[in-house]
């Protein structure tokens, strides 16, 4: 049974339908992404499932249980942490307090041992931790994002485009977290990205979004060797005759 | 305009017995007039007949500059735009003889064309057509020059072989110079028995053949059309259909040099639709594809709608049907359903068709391929009437066509003014006519098996009625013979079935078989929203394909149809194809087209799977 599973969801902004009939399964302890160009609907399925958004039709089931239509805390209860686009962390808190506000739903007293966990995965945040958060770099915050994200122990992890705004060294590092809390925590993580690369290298399996819908999907493996792929998100056509090609295939999604 | 012919001389267009001739007399008489539009980012330029004339003028004395002979092969691929028509007609006006060439051939094909036809000079749309050519080019020993009509990231391009569309009208313009006389000599020595274009026609037996279509045929064909549904100088129409095709270039080319008619080319084929809208041809002519795609468009808005627009709807239509049933058998309508249909239209029928850009239409006609016939009833029904014509590249279109003064619904129309239409062993449709090619390129072979005696054999198996009315039943090759021994034709199943908005196309199987069978295309558009609203999980086209609900609403879509045929006619079994295919792949053709004999091998393991015991 998948860890997580969406069935035909539609979701809306007003009248305009962002995502139209979106299925799809989250194994557990994968690493899922989802690719897919600027509006193609990839927030807001990671939206939909957090309960940020509520879906107008369809169903989202998490340990096979159907989590639709439940408010976003009750979804955070279950071990679902989402860690949003742009980091959103409170700039005037610190960087400790940042971090305890991921637990606020815990009550349990080992909330200071996972405090030690973020700051041994993430030793740039625990240089200052009674730093207001505003104050820290785009890498350190999203460290932080993580980390309180991390501090719900969550069963999966939503992360919606980590690696933006970072500089390659730090988009490196943010992906090696995330590819040693999958393993060392077994977190399931549900990735959104942009850079491509980097999502397929780190997935085990991939969806390619397209205006609401799913027009592709297969193991990270296939989709870095899919035509489409390679000349669409990782910009590695064939150069042609010239040498210098600039006209693209039409999208075949094979 | 003046028309006069005759069987045995040639076709005359007000005194011009050739098409150059004829190109330079409008663009002398109508000068200043809008010629050819084009949109480009959103904006409609416009191009009047001295430009047109102009710009062809260039491109070919460019072209002479460059050392065209008369009856050198020129070959064209570009989508429908401005300088395919004006590189067409300077090829034409000096002699030369132009090719099309569909923009979606791959590679091998445009190989393939450029050595079967000669091609010396290349017309590429652009920087994606011309990687093809030089992909090729050293395979192609006739070609020479390559010239691009759209630059864009072509900057840099160093290459002896190539030059713009702007380079090779500067040629023309030094050319002119120097060579005053060249441009009206060779429009005076063009013969009607000059050959002008090459039409390719895909080969169902062996590679694609160039049907030779002379001046005299065209002038012809130009009479014919304005014979049977009057064009005017007035009139607007949407240039969308690839000119690479007969009927294209019929319509988009040379209808408008007879008639003096507007040309609306779309800035793109993904905009067809809205361009449509804002042009609201007056005259439109389009393939079953075409017309099947609009009807199902308005089928979605209509499952989206209000229950109160399905029901104004449902009203509206059966008021229209009503009175298109009185039109089609020529009876006049009742005074008190005019004055439904009058309520209908204003409140209703009137904004399908502007959506649809075709409420100033005088009419809608059809070719190319089968139609259901429940599908021209519904236009008929929106309140415009759609007739039917049928024809072939090899008589340069038109050979039978319904008239909006003599029609008969379901037939193809009577034979043209000039045409002669009969019947030949087992039925098969022949054809005489001043339209008639002159042949195969360089396949006397070939010509001498499909023109025999001056007849044209078409394929075709139809039947003629008492009145003249010709009715089409299949391409002789493909009509099914079961097992049993009964003869099937399979166009008749697949038309029903291509009338469901969830079927693009479909294709009967059954030759020497059992039972009839199916490989169906879906429209994933349309099926998709089905899957949605019925809560059916999919990701892509191909899970789509796989599920339960869609293999159930499919067959459902198929026993509809059954219920319509005998028993022996019925579809037993059926399979989807699981891939969303596109004109690149062999499957279909330029027009989206299953190809019946690429499906049958391509799809082989399908259908022996639909042929072993369940």
């Amino acid at each position: 049974m998948a860890l997580l599973e969406l069935r035909n969801i539609e979701t809306y902004y007003g009248p305009i339908m962002a995502i139209r009939g979106v299925s799809l399964k989250v194994a557990q302890s994968d690493i899922v992404t989802i690719l897919g160009a600027n509006g193609a609907g990839k927030t807001t399925v990671l939206k939909t499932i957090s309960a940020a958004m509520e879906a107008q039709k369809g169903s989202v089931t998490f340990e096979g249980v159907d989590i639709t239509g439940l408010d976003p805390d009750r979804v955070a209860r279950l071990g679902i942490g989402h860690v949003p686009e742009g980091r959103e962390v409170f700039p005037f808190l610190s960087v400790d307090e940042n971090l305890r506000m991921g637990a606020y739903t815990r009550s349990d007293a080992d909330i200071g041992a996972d405090l030690d966990l973020v700051y041994d995965y993430f030793p740039a945040l625990a240089e200052d931790p009674s730093l207001a958060a505003g104050f820290l770099s785009g890498g350190q915050q999203q460290m932080l994002a993580i980390g309180r994200a991390l501090m719900l122990r969550p069963r999966l992890m939503l992360l919606d485009e980590p690696s933006l705004g970072l500089s390659p060294i730090l988009t490196h590092e943010i992906a090696g977290i995330v590819k040693r809390l999958n393993e060392e925590q077994s977190v399931t993580m549900l990735l959104v990205e942009q850079n491509a690369k980097m999502a397929l290298d780190l997935g085990d399996y991939g969806y390619v979004m397209e205006n609401g819908r799913i027009v592709m999907e297969d193991t990270c493996e296939r989709l870095k060797n899919a035509t489409d792929i390679r000349e669409f998100y990782l910009g590695l056509k064939d150069q042609g005759v010239r040498g210098k090609r600039r006209w693209k295939q039409r999208k075949r999604w094979r | 305009m003046a028309v006069n012919d005759s069987q045995d001389s040639a076709t005359a267009i007000d005194g011009c017995e050739s098409l150059p001739a004829l190109f330079r007399k409008r663009v002398a008489d109508l000068g200043p007039k809008v010629a050819i539009r084009e949109k480009d980012f959103g904006i409609w330029n416009e191009y009047s007949w001295a430009d047109y004339g102009e710009h062809a003028r260039l491109a070919g004395l460019g072209l002479k500059a460059l050392g065209l002979e008369r009856r050198d092969v020129c070959s064209i691929a570009s989508e429908v735009n401005k300088e395919w028509v004006f590189a067409d007609l300077g090829v034409i006006c000096t002699g030369g003889i132009t090719n099309g060439v569909y923009p979606t051939d791959a590679p091998n094909q445009v190989e393939y064309l450029i050595n079967d036809s000669g091609t010396r000079f290349y017309f590429a749309e652009d920087e994606e057509q011309l990687d093809k050519v030089l992909e090729v080019r050293e395979r192609t020993p006739t070609l020479e020059k390559i010239i691009i009509f759209d630059m864009e990231g072509l900057r840099s391009l160093d290459d002896p072989m190539c030059l713009s569309f702007d380079a090779l009208q500067d040629l023309g313009r030094e050319y002119a110079e120097t060579h005053p006389e060249v441009w009206d000599g060779e429009i005076d020595k063009a013969r009607p028995g000059d050959l002008m274009i090459l039409t390719y026609t895909s080969g169902t037996t062996g590679p694609p053949k160039g049907a030779m279509i002379s001046q005299a045929n065209m002038l012809f064909m130009m009479a014919t059309v304005q014979r049977c549904y009057g064009v005017y100088d007035t009139d607007e129409q949407l240039g969308f259909l690839p000119l690479a095709h007969v009927a294209g270039r019929m319509f988009y080319t040379f209808t408008p040099i007879e008639s003096g008619c507007v040309v609306n080319l779309v800035e793109n084929l993904e905009t067809i639709n809205h361009d449509q809208q804002e042009v609201s041809p007056t005259v439109h002519f389009a393939v079953p594809r075409v017309w099947e795609k609009q009807f199902s468009t308005v089928q979605i808005k209509l499952k989206e709608g209000t229950a109160l627009g399905r029901a104004a709807y449902g009203l509206a239509m059966a008021v229209g049907e009503r009175r298109a049933a009185a039109l089609k058998e020529q009876r006049r309508v009742p005074l008190h359903l005019a004055a439904a249909f009058v309520v209908a239209e204003a409140l209703v029928l009137k904004n399908i068709r502007r959506l649809l850009g075709i409420d100033k239409c005088r009419w809608l006609s059809t070719a190319a391929a089968p139609i259901a016939p429940d599908l021209i009833d519904w236009y008929w029904a929106l309140g415009k009437p759609m007739y039917e014509l049928y024809g072939q590249t090899e008589c340069t279109g038109i050979a039978t066509a319904n008239l909006a003064t003599d029609f008969r619904i379901g037939s193809v129309g009577k034979s043209a003014e000039g045409v002669e239409v009969a019947l030949a062993e087992h039925d098969e449709i022949v054809i005489r006519s001043p339209g008639v090619i002159q042949g195969y390129w360089n396949k006397p072979e070939r010509t001498a098996d499909t023109i025999r005696q001056g007849w044209l054999h078409t394929g075709d198996v139809g039947r003629i009625d008492d009145d003249g009315f010709v009715y089409l039943i299949d391409r002789m090759k493909d009509i099914i013979i079961t097992a049993g021994g009964k003869n099937i034709t399979p166009s008749e199943i697949e038309n029903q079935l291509k009338f469901s908005p969830y079927i693009t196309d479909a294709v009967v199987v059954g030759d020497r078989r059992a039972y009839l069978t199916c490989l169906v295309m879906i429209d994933d558009e349309n099926v998709m929203k089905f899957a949605q609203d019925n809560d059916v999980p999919f990701t892509n086209y191909t899970s789509l394909c796989h599920t339960r609900e869609v293999e159930d609403l499919i067959w459902g879509e198929i026993e509809t149809v059954n219920a319509r045929f005998a028993r022996v006619e019925t579809i037993k079994r059926f399979r989807l194809i699981d891939q969303l295919l596109d004109p690149e792949d062999d499957e279909l053709t330029p027009t989206q087209k299953l190809k019946r004999k690429v499906v049958n091998e391509k799809y082989a393991d399908l259908i022996e799977d639909m042929y072993r015991a369940p």
